[in-house]
């Protein structure tokens, strides 16, 4: 079992015959991916990788009955492109480009809540079920099927958690990353509740950082929670007020410090972890 | 992007939302000049992209140009934040009877647009919302709502705006709203919005926030002098060159180069080396999937550092492709030379490429490689803090 994506998904691709887009489809189906199409407007009819291409996301879902899309577009046309396919009956969206304007991020996560859709991203690696299906631009060699979910903000982080909990033997359901943009499609919160319906997952690992105020949302669903949570934030020993990297990185007043995020999770339950390494030692100790 | 004051203003005017008649000046001298046309007392008030100028003591009065400018001599020397003052802002000096706030803002955490009002202004908003948040007024739109001008009435009349001026305020609160959504804003505050004694409210003071991100729908900033600013402060020389290679990069105290790939473990990596006891000497981001020549340029960046005395290099290749880091790193080598120990792991997309590369560079040229020790996924990441971390004592005991 996973979450959000599995060997059943039927996938699409936005901007699929784009550079980026046509190299990552190629990379996805050598995984296994069950990739049914994509849309590139202008361009229906073509094919890329074997694959059909159509002009909008409406005749590629009706065409292919695809139920998953990854969005691979410069950030001034993902609004469009997400609530485009929001409407035509995509379940689930995975946006990889970064630096999408935050404005546009309210009005796809608005259009996604109303119509029950998990919005995943912008500026994400995209969410891998290992051994079922690769969605975006994870690199294989980290993920292994197993019984541990992931969600991070960071890609990196993301590859360094999975090789830790593959080269320990524990392997991943599914590895989720929710991105680094300031504005988000989902939260913490509710790829937890997710992994706590997931049969199959046994812990997760959650990975946050400095800045922004996703994690410390978290906290309530923790409390709620019967699968352990492990939690890591990066920028512990961050210098206060400085811009690290991630547009959301960025400490706001107060708020978003990471030793401060790192005790609320902790005091909601959550087992914190310093080093990747500590995190199978951590596992090990819960009977995981 | 955070606007100057007087920028902000710029674009409260176009809002009418109602704002003093400003002139700007680089140089005493030019406050002279235009103070000397003023028939009225003035404020002089320094532009920098910071809070807490006033406490820093960048705003100063004066009356008649010859105080204003021996005045200006003083503020154009001052630093503030790290903000040296390159102008000043001259306005007409207000009688004030009372303060306001106004903001403007996202809250990230629900999706929404927040209005925020008080009738305590001229303060630090947040000190105020923690010591007494009765005192605070906030209303949450979605992204597709208007604000309604009766909405707009209420909060005037909740802080306490007189009777009647309150659709004046009710309107400066609708556009400002409005001025929000049209410019992409992430923070647009009027703090504070002045009554003044002859009974008319003025935005005293600006702070406008737009999104970069966004910036290209805008073009109409440009033609007002908008334009991409940096906002940090004053940069390092390091800090300047890496921001003209477009490197997102930040000068530390320690003594450890950090040469890793994205963000996340760019923040997370500086932690593990303080866990083994190590201090990096900066921070750094490749950005996704960054070009061998960018690759190069990192590496420029620490060893030209006297700092540094080790560089920490990790790599687990997504986007980036393990192949470009490694010829990134063979430019590097072969161009400029590695002249301090650099330990490092690469593992993730095309790592067998990448470890090819390198293979056969030493082969040919086993010189180049004498100060880096290469790892590959074999040896965890916190191993690789470690070494930094003991080679740093090491050459630091030099």
């Amino acid at each position: 079992m996973a979450i959000l994506v599995d060997k059943n998904s039927r996938v699409m691709v936005q901007g699929i015959t784009g550079g980026a887009g046509k190299f990552h489809t190629e990379r996805m189906l050598e995984y296994g991916t069950n990739i049914v199409g994509g849309t590139s407007p202008g361009k229906g009819g073509q094919d890329v990788l074997s694959k059909p291409v159509f002009d909008t996301v409406v005749e590629c879902v009706d065409n292919t009955g695809a139920d998953v899309s990854v969005i691979f577009l410069p950030a001034r046309f993902v609004m469009e492109a997400a609530i485009e396919a929001i409407r035509a009956g995509i379940k689930f969206l995975v946006v990889i480009p970064e630096h999408i304007p935050i404005h546009d991020m309210l009005h796809v996560r608005r259009e996604a809540v109303a119509r029950g859709v998990t919005v995943i991203g912008g500026n994400t690696a995209g969410v891998i079920s290992p051994g079922q299906a690769n969605l975006g631009i994870m690199p294989d060699i980290a993920f292994k099927p197993g019984r541990v979910g992931t969600v991070s903000r960071s890609g990196s982080i993301t590859y360094y958690v999975a090789d830790t909990l593959t080269q320990s033997g524990y392997g991943e359901t599914t590895c989720v990353g929710l991105g680094g943009d300031p504005v988000l499609g989902s939260t913490f919160d509710e790829i937890l509740l997710k992994f706590e319906e997931d049969d199959a997952t046994k812990a997760v690992v959650m990975c946050g950082e400095i800045g922004g105020v996703y994690e410390e949302r978290a906290t309530d669903a923790i409390r709620t929670m019967k699968t352990p949570v492990l939690a890591m934030i990066g920028g512990i020993y961050a210098p206060p007020g400085k811009r690290m990297g991630h547009a959301g990185a960025i400490v706001e007043g107060k708020m978003g410090t990471a030793q401060d995020k790192l005790d609320a999770l902790t005091d909601a339950g959550a087992h914190p972890c310093k080093t990747f390494t500590e995190i199978p030692k951590t596992l090990a100790k819960l009977g995981v | 992007m955070r606007l100057y004051e007087f920028e902000g203003k710029e674009l409260f005017r176009k809002f009418k939302i109602p704002v003093s008649d400003g002139r700007i000046a680089k140089s005493p001298d030019e406050v002279y000049e235009i103070v000397s046309e003023l028939k009225y007392p003035v404020v002089l008030k320094s532009q920098v992209l910071t809070g807490g100028r006033g406490k820093a003591g960048g705003i100063k009065t004066a009356d008649g140009a010859n105080e204003a400018r021996t005045v200006a001599e003083q503020l154009f020397k001052l630093k503030i934040k790290g903000f040296p003052v390159e102008t000043i802002l001259i306005e007409p000096r207000l009688e004030i009877t009372q303060e306001y706030y106004l903001g403007v803002t996202i809250d990230r955490a629900r999706y929404k647009l927040v209005v925020i009002a008080s009738g305590e202004g001229g303060v630090d908003i947040e000190e105020t919302a923690a010591k007494t948040p009765d005192k605070i007024f906030k209303q949450s739109l979605g992204i597709e709502d208007d604000l309604y001008s009766f909405d707009a009435l209420a909060i005037a009349k909740k802080i306490g705006i007189p009777t009647e001026l309150l659709k004046n305020g009710a309107a400066i609160i609708v556009n400002l709203y409005n001025l929000f959504r049209k410019y992409d804003a992430k923070l647009v505050e009027i703090n504070p919005l002045v009554l003044t004694a002859d009974g008319k409210l003025n935005a005293a003071d600006s702070r406008v926030s737009l999104d970069d991100d966004a910036v290209f729908r805008h073009p109409e900033l440009k033609e007002l002098g908008i334009e991409k600013r940096h906002e940090e402060g004053e940069m390092t020389p390091r800090e300047q060159q890496a921001t003209d290679w477009g490197i997102p990069y930040l000068d530390l105290d320690g003594d450890i180069g950090m040469f890793p790939g994205g963000a996340g473990f760019g923040i997370m990596g500086n932690d593990f080396i303080h866990y083994y006891g190590g201090k990096p000497a900066n921070f750094m981001d490749s950005g996704g999937g960054p070009s061998p020549e960018r690759i190069a340029k990192m590496l420029v960046l620490l060893d030209e550092n006297p700092s540094v005395k080790v560089i920490f290099g990790a790599r687990f290749g997504g986007i980036s492709r393990c192949d470009d880091f490694a010829r990134g790193v063979l430019m590097f080598l072969k161009d400029h030379g590695l002249s301090k120990p650099m330990v490092m792991r690469m593992t993730g997309n095309m790592w067998q490429e990448g470890v090819r590369i390198f293979d056969e560079a030493k082969k040919e040229n086993p010189e180049l490689f004498k100060h880096v020790e290469a790892h590959g996924i074999e040896t965890p990441i916190e191993e690789i803090s470690k070494k930094a971390v003991e080679l740093a004592a090491r050459e630091g005991g030099n």
